[in-house]
């Protein structure tokens, strides 16, 4: 892969994380209404409004405000929690991992179910278990997650046979087991709607590159059928794959914010929520930008792999 | 019939033709009932020998290769016959047997090496794929035995070649390592579909020459399958020609050619474009300038604001010249030629004429100069119309016939609004079609008629100028020929001069009075059509001449 690709890629990534500081600091400063009275709420005292304020420099000017903000972000230094008086990096940090922890999973778990099954609905086209996994897909993409959510709570959760515990979490460090039986759930939950559409993304994919010329050529030369699949066909279906994987992450980190809330996951999603409700203004700002970078990265990762995939995408 | 099974039978006990196909036929399955795709076909490949296989478009030439591959869709129903591989039956193989004859007792070569080829894959591997596979070399070995066979197509650095991947060689350079391919095993028989039709014309010739030092070098026995008789008179032995599933003549190439017994092979001899047989109309006796072409240039790729300014040198270099500096005038009533490969800038010259392309440089229309794109007129776009070569893409399907061709005589309100439809039949008329046609899709058409279609919409807007891209390239042979004696009839009755831009010298040698001839984006030469032989012609305009086909049976008849 050329440098120069690499590069670009990257300038362009810090470009869009940029923009977003911007807009979260807009969205959550610069709108209407003063950040002290959300907070203290109506009746607070004139003089208490005005300390608030200055603690939270809201006496300065906007871009002061936000100048010394983004200068804090690049020292690692967030603020600290109105709510919590923790500073922000410490509280998001340990959300951001067990978030990563149950993102992580389903992700993996997707991949490696959702891939081959792709492959198999577009090897077997037309046959009945092409059909099967096609309505289970659209089963899967039209059910939102609460529905799922509950679905698998009465079926797997249910008092009565408590396969596994229908919420909490457990640290993989403290109890690997226990980890496990929390994760099912709600890796299951985001998971489902994501292997819905990764696997019609790779079914379709597949069947092209099945009929096009050069498997056609790769057959008559009288290669196995094995080879024909794994080396000629397979490779050349995930490329666009891996692209809408990387476009569902985006959906995974939405998801995620309902999943935890159900199954009391404490994650970046509870967090948000939480600081929503009590206008934990720097802990809102921080969860954004880490959901953002998130994104952003993510995208940048799927480019690389796309280019080590197919050779022609790497001097675009 | 069981007699002559029973010959060919003897036949093959007694030298074992490379391939013999016997009484077999072949129909498809639709929605429709049975279509009959292939009828009672006899063909026989004697060892070492070359039989070309030569019939349009739906003639089922491509099917006969399916059969012989055992490498048919679903909905094929075989209906009786032989293929015999050597003396051995091939119907009877079960599919992993066939998968062990393919690539090495028999194998392929593809129409179009750019899709043939797997893009993902170094070339290097797609060749030492099929010999690992076939004669259980190592990695190493097939590497090594790659590269020689690779290095005996012709490639100069095949070592360097093996590493590179689809989109990083020429057309002509992929097709070679098809080929490489194809005659890695030394397999018995090889088939050849199409394989310089997506090729070049100077490219084509090398791969053909390539095809006939090979052959004999390794006295392969080949089935050649073209839709083009005077390119099939070069390199086969003995040719059938192929009907509508029904071989309809068989014989020694010269023979064939020479002494055509079927009405339909006499039908597409006759089809084939002659360079000395001038059809072109009578040209204007007193030639006045209509469109002046003065320093016409068109830069493809400009570099992006970041590339400028992070890496200036590389943004020059982005992007490339689609045609630079070209002048020259086309006259009032005139067909100019304009010839040159794919890449050569002919197509983007089309483009500036009509409008569709920002350009460098002035056109000049009667004495009016136009600097850019942008200050093409409404009446000029009128007075200069064009018809491309794909009619399935420049004909908008949800629309139906008499719509097409109604929209610019309403945009140029060429005639009033209640004689639209009265034109309509007229101009259907004009392109030999019949009135009803204007209640049709394009869909319900056949690609001819799609092109007439777009020939009528194009002189609809009663133009003085109408640009041909490429408008036979899609087409069978002898549909080919009845558009270009279409586009003289409509010239001889409108008036309009004609740009005819093409690949194909023999065609335009028929049709055109001046020839222009671009490579890599400039005007190389420029000649009245009688010239075309002439000492001081431009060496690339000698070359493309030399490499074109020879169609005069007579000129075949020697060469056999």
């Amino acid at each position: 892969m050329s440098w120069g690709y690499f590069i670009r890629r990257l300038l362009a990534v810090f470009l869009v994380l940029a923009i977003v500081t911007f807009a979260v600091f807009a969205i959550t400063t610069m709108l209407p209404g003063n950040a002290a009275i959300m907070i203290l709420g109506e009746y607070a005292t004139p003089d208490a409004v005005a300390a608030l304020e200055k603690q939270l420099h809201l006496d300065q000017p906007w871009y002061a405000q936000y100048l010394s903000w983004v200068a804090g972000i690049l020292h690692g230094d967030f603020g600290t929690s109105l709510r919590l008086s923790l500073p922000v990096t410490q509280v998001v940090g340990e959300a951001f991992v067990n978030s990563a922890m149950l993102g992580a999973t389903a992700l993996v778990a997707v991949t490696i179910t959702a891939i081959p099954l792709g492959a198999l609905a577009a090897l077997k086209r037309g046959t009945g278990m092409d059909l099967g996994l096609g309505l289970f897909s659209y089963l899967g993409t039209a059910l939102p997650e609460f529905v799922t959510a509950t679905l698998l709570l009465v079926f797997f959760a249910a008092p009565q046979h408590g396969l596994f515990p229908a919420g909490g979490f457990v640290a993989p460090w403290e109890d690997l087991g226990g980890f496990g039986a929390h994760v099912v759930l709600p890796a299951a939950t985001l998971g489902l709607v994501l292997m819905a559409h990764i696997s019609r993304q790779v079914r379709s994919e597949m069947s092209e590159v099945l009929s096009s010329d050069y498997i056609r050529a790769a057959r008559l030369k009288g290669l196995t059928e094995r080879r024909v699949i794994r080396r000629h066909a397979l490779p050349n279906s995930l490329a666009p794959a891996i692209a809408v994987i990387s476009l569902d992450i985006g959906y995974l980190l939405g998801g995620i914010i309902v999943v935890e809330e159900i199954f009391a996951w404490p994650g970046l999603g509870r967090l948000l929520i939480y600081a929503l409700e009590n206008r934990d203004l720097p802990v809102i700002q921080a969860v954004t930008l880490l959901l953002a970078a998130v994104y952003a990265l993510s995208n940048l990762l799927s480019d690389i792999v796309i280019a080590l995939l197919d050779p022609r995408v790497r001097y675009a | 019939m069981t007699l002559q099974t029973m010959s060919q039978d003897v036949i093959a006990t007694a030298e074992k033709p490379a391939l013999s196909i016997i009484d077999y036929s072949l129909s498809y399955k639709t929605a429709n009932g049975l279509i009959s795709a292939l009828k009672n076909i006899d063909l026989t490949i004697p060892k070492g020998k070359t039989v070309g296989l030569v019939g349009e478009s739906g003639s089922g030439k491509s099917s006969m290769a399916w059969s012989v591959m055992r490498y048919l869709p679903p909905n094929a129903v075989e209906t009786g016959g032989a293929i015999r591989l050597a003396g051995e039956e091939l119907l009877d193989q079960t599919p992993f047997q066939m998968a062990d004859i393919r690539g090495r007792r028999m194998s392929m070569v593809f129409q179009d090496p750019s899709t043939s080829l797997n893009p993902t894959i170094r070339l290097g591997e797609q060749i030492a794929e099929v010999l690992m596979r076939h004669r259980g070399l190592t990695k190493a070995q097939a590497w090594a035995e790659a590269e020689v066979a690779l290095a005996r197509t012709g490639i100069t650095r095949p070592k360097e070649m093996l590493q590179r991947f689809p989109h990083e060689a020429s057309g002509g350079e992929k097709q070679r390592v098809v080929i490489a391919t194809a005659f890695a095993c030394e397999p018995e028989l090889i088939i050849f579909d199409e394989p310089t039709t997506a090729l070049d014309i100077l490219t084509a010739r090398q791969i053909l020459d390539l095809f006939n030092q090979l052959r004999d070098e390794t006295n392969v026995s080949a089935l050649y399958i073209s839709h083009d008789l005077g390119l099939v008179s070069r390199v086969v032995d003995e040719v059938s020609v192929l009907h509508k599933g029904v071989i309809v003549e068989r014989g020694l190439v010269g023979e064939v050619f020479a002494k055509p017994s079927a009405p339909y092979t006499k039908q597409l001899i006759g089809a084939v474009p002659n360079p000395d047989r001038w059809i072109g109309v009578d040209a204007p006796t007193d030639p006045k300038t209509l469109i002046k072409l003065d320093g016409i240039g068109v830069h493809y790729g400009a570099p992006s604001k970041i590339q400028k300014m992070f890496w200036p040198e590389d943004a020059e270099k982005v992007g490339f010249w689609g045609a630079k500096d070209v002048n020259f005038e086309v006259r009032k009533g005139e067909l100019l030629g304009v010839v040159g490969e794919s890449g050569s800038g002919k197509s983007t010259i089309a483009k500036v004429l009509v409008g569709l392309q920002d350009f460098q440089g002035n056109l000049e229309i009667e004495g009016k100069t136009i600097g850019s794109r942008k200050a093409i007129d409404r009446a000029y776009r009128r007075r200069v119309q064009i018809v491309f070569q794909h009619p399935d893409a420049s004909l908008n399907p949800r629309q139906k016939i008499g719509r097409i061709i109604a929209r610019p005589l309403k945009l140029y309100g060429v005639v009033p609004r209640e004689k639209i439809k009265a034109r309509i039949a007229e101009l259907l008329e004009m392109v030999r079609l019949p009135a009803e046609y204007a209640d049709r899709y394009p869909h319900q058409l056949s690609g001819g008629e799609k092109q007439r279609v777009a020939i009528a919409r194009a002189f609809a807007a009663e133009p003085e100028l109408v640009i041909c891209d490429e408008v036979t390239a899609a087409l069978d042979v002898s549909v080919q020929a009845a558009v270009a004696e279409l586009l003289v009839k409509l010239q001889k009755d409108t008036g309009a001069a004609c740009v005819f831009i093409t690949h194909d010298l023999n065609l335009i040698r028929q049709l055109a009075h001046r020839i222009a001839v671009m490579h890599h984006g400039k005007l190389v030469d420029f000649f009245d059509r009688p010239d075309a032989r002439s000492q001081d012609r431009d060496p690339y305009t000698k070359a493309l001449l030399d490499a074109v086909p020879v169609h005069t049976p007579v000129e075949a008849f020697e060469i056999a």
